[in-house]
């Protein structure tokens, strides 16, 4: 099979049988393909969130399914914990939920909830830390003498430490500068070749999605709005200013160049895709 | 989860109650309060629950959100009634008697209305005050109430608006909790089972992350006050300035009267000395 996520006609509503009844997903049917890295985009409020949450088990759908290499998740309830170490979910700002007295120790804090040797645990740290770009001498330091750059890394370390099938990451690059941004999202790059692990990532940046994703889903009111290769969904960029969302600066310039009418072929959501289609374009000229 | 919590929650909204000035809710909340206490026959019971269901329909907010509110203390009013039925002693023979359990008439009947004065305080003063008073006018109007102790050099303004802070920060903190426990359960950790000891220790990666951003808040938020010149109560002026209106008058007198008629209830009956057995009932006195 080559999904390793799929949500079926998974619904979840919020504060149900209430006046501040809320729905936060309506029917979403989602397959994440094995060892690929999909995109999740969406406007404020659409679902993303909340969908995240329902893949590794925080919160159980109010209707629908949530299957793992085709077993629902919530066949065992009991169980949820061995699907949290297998969909591993960093959350947003993750920052915020490190507490442990030394950055090695807070990273194998899965390992240790998952009762593994300590030996192993601490290959498995600095294996993690390497990944992220954590030096070996920040590993003794407390969390907290850490910069925000660097606090964001431990944070996603220790869930790379699980070593999970599925890497979800909520906005891992919100509030970094353009280097810190570039770096975590490199790293994921290289964890999905590695490890032949998958990736969701979600993002509001469409430069982010068209550069580092294979697939991407848009999202839009609780429901999927779009979803298909970066190709297919970038081709038709107009269409997502329609529901909210900012399409990559590239794409607009293309469409003012062909509003000049110069038109362009070929792979123009990427900086270098559009530059080889300029490059092309002024070669024919010139012949 | 933890955010459906409800008492002492405010409802928005536009009924007479929510217009009311906050002092004077203060007030009467009060002196509804001490009124309940001086009930102590079923007459004056009835007129007492009259009155409560008369408030709560003019509050628009409707019956099922108030009675939600009493669930938390069902177990507090079951507790204080079973204590009231086996340690009150009454004049004749006691209803039911085995071993050293003894049961009077007057047992039960006072631990029926112990409930039922324990529940109309709830909602008589949820309704009153808590819920159709935001949590920003209820600091104001006892900022406002209180502010003849400052002649005492008691900081009143401070208190006031430590409450005010405090009751902001509660759903930022509730949320933030949620958020971390989600964060930490991402991980592993395991917060619903384990011995005490176990469950204990899993505390440890909620409360420290809790506690570090609340410190940091706490140092971001007076940073924010003091750029924006803040210096206690000095030379400041409120946007919404309190003051009373005809409605609140009225509101004083109809609780006066309300307070005397059940003042009267409570008392004068056993001034006239009837004697028949269907006024004896009316006036049993608790």
């Amino acid at each position: 099979m080559s999904n390793i996520l799929e949500l079926k006609d998974v619904s979840f509503v919020y504060s149900e049988g209430t006046p501040f009844r809320k729905v936060a997903l309506n029917k979403v049917n989602i397959s994440f393909e094995r060892g690929k890295i999909t995109g999740l985009i969406g406007h404020t409020g659409s679902g993303k969130s909340t969908l995240v949450n329902l893949l590794n088990g925080l919160y159980k759908p109010t209707s629908g399914q949530v299957l793992l290499d085709g077993v629902d998740i919530w066949d065992e309830p009991k169980k949820i914990r061995d699907v949290r170490y297998r969909v591993g979910l960093v959350m947003q700002y993750p920052e915020y939920q490190l507490f442990d007295e030394t950055v090695r120790a807070d990273i194998g804090f899965a390992l240790r909830n998952k009762g593994m040797s300590e030996g192993e645990i601490s290959e498995r740290v600095i294996e993690a830390a390497r990944f992220t770009g954590i030096g070996d001498d920040l590993l003794d330091k407390s969390p907290f003498d850490l910069s925000g750059g660097q606090k964001r890394r431990v944070a996603i370390a220790g869930i790379i430490a699980m070593r999970p099938d599925v890497l979800v990451l909520d906005e891992p690059a919100a509030g970094l500068d353009p280097r810190g941004r570039r770096e975590i999202l490199g790293s994921l790059h290289s964890y999905a070749e590695m490890t032949g692990g998958s990736v969701i990532l979600v993002s509001h940046s469409m430069e982010d999605m068209a550069h580092y994703c294979d697939n991407v889903v848009v999202m839009n009111k609780a429901e999927v709005y779009k979803s298909g290769t970066v190709r297919e969904i970038f081709s038709e960029a107009e269409e997502l200013s329609s529901v909210g969302l900012d399409i990559p600066m590239t794409s607009k310039v293309a469409k003012r160049l062909l509003d000049l009418g110069i038109k362009l072929e070929g792979d123009l959501y990427t900086v270098e895709g559009m530059r080889d289609a300029i490059l092309r374009y002024t070669g024919e000229v010139e012949k | 989860m933890i955010s459906d919590i409800t008492l002492g929650q405010f409802f928005p909204g536009n009924s007479v109650l929510h217009r009311l000035d906050p002092r004077t809710k203060i007030i009467l909340t009060v002196a509804f309060i001490v009124s309940v206490f001086f009930a102590n026959n079923p007459v004056a019971f009835a007129f007492l629950t009259l009155a409560v269901c008369f408030m709560t329909a003019l509050s628009r907010i409707s019956l099922k959100v108030v009675l939600k509110g009493i669930k938390p203390i069902i177990l507090i009013i079951l507790f204080t009634a079973i204590i009231n039925v086996f340690m009150t002693t009454g004049e004749g023979e006691p209803l039911i008697e085995f071993w050293i359990i003894k049961i009077y008439t007057r047992g039960i009947v006072r631990a029926v209305f112990m409930a039922v004065r324990v529940i109309l305080l709830i909602m008589g003063s949820s309704v009153l005050l808590t819920y159709t008073t935001s949590p920003i006018a209820l600091t104001d109007g006892l900022e406002s109430l209180l502010s003849p102790l400052k002649v005492i050099k008691l900081p009143v303004h401070t208190f006031a608006m430590m409450m005010s802070i405090a009751l902001r920060f509660i759903p930022t903190l509730v949320e933030e909790t949620e958020k971390i426990m989600n964060a930490q359960k991402s991980r592993g950790a395991d917060f619903s089972n384990g011995s005490l000891v176990e469950r204990a220790k899993a505390l440890i990666p909620l409360l420290i992350p809790l506690f570090v951003s609340s410190f940091k808040r706490a140092e971001e938020l007076a940073t924010a006050m003091e750029c924006r010149c803040y210096r206690g109560d000095k030379n400041r002026v409120k946007l919404n300035k309190l003051e009373y209106h005809g409605i609140d008058l009225a509101w004083f007198l109809i609780f006066a009267l309300f307070v005397a008629l059940l003042v009267c209830l409570s008392v004068l009956p056993y001034s006239f000395g009837v004697d028949n057995e269907l006024y004896n009932i009316l006036f049993y006195k608790i």
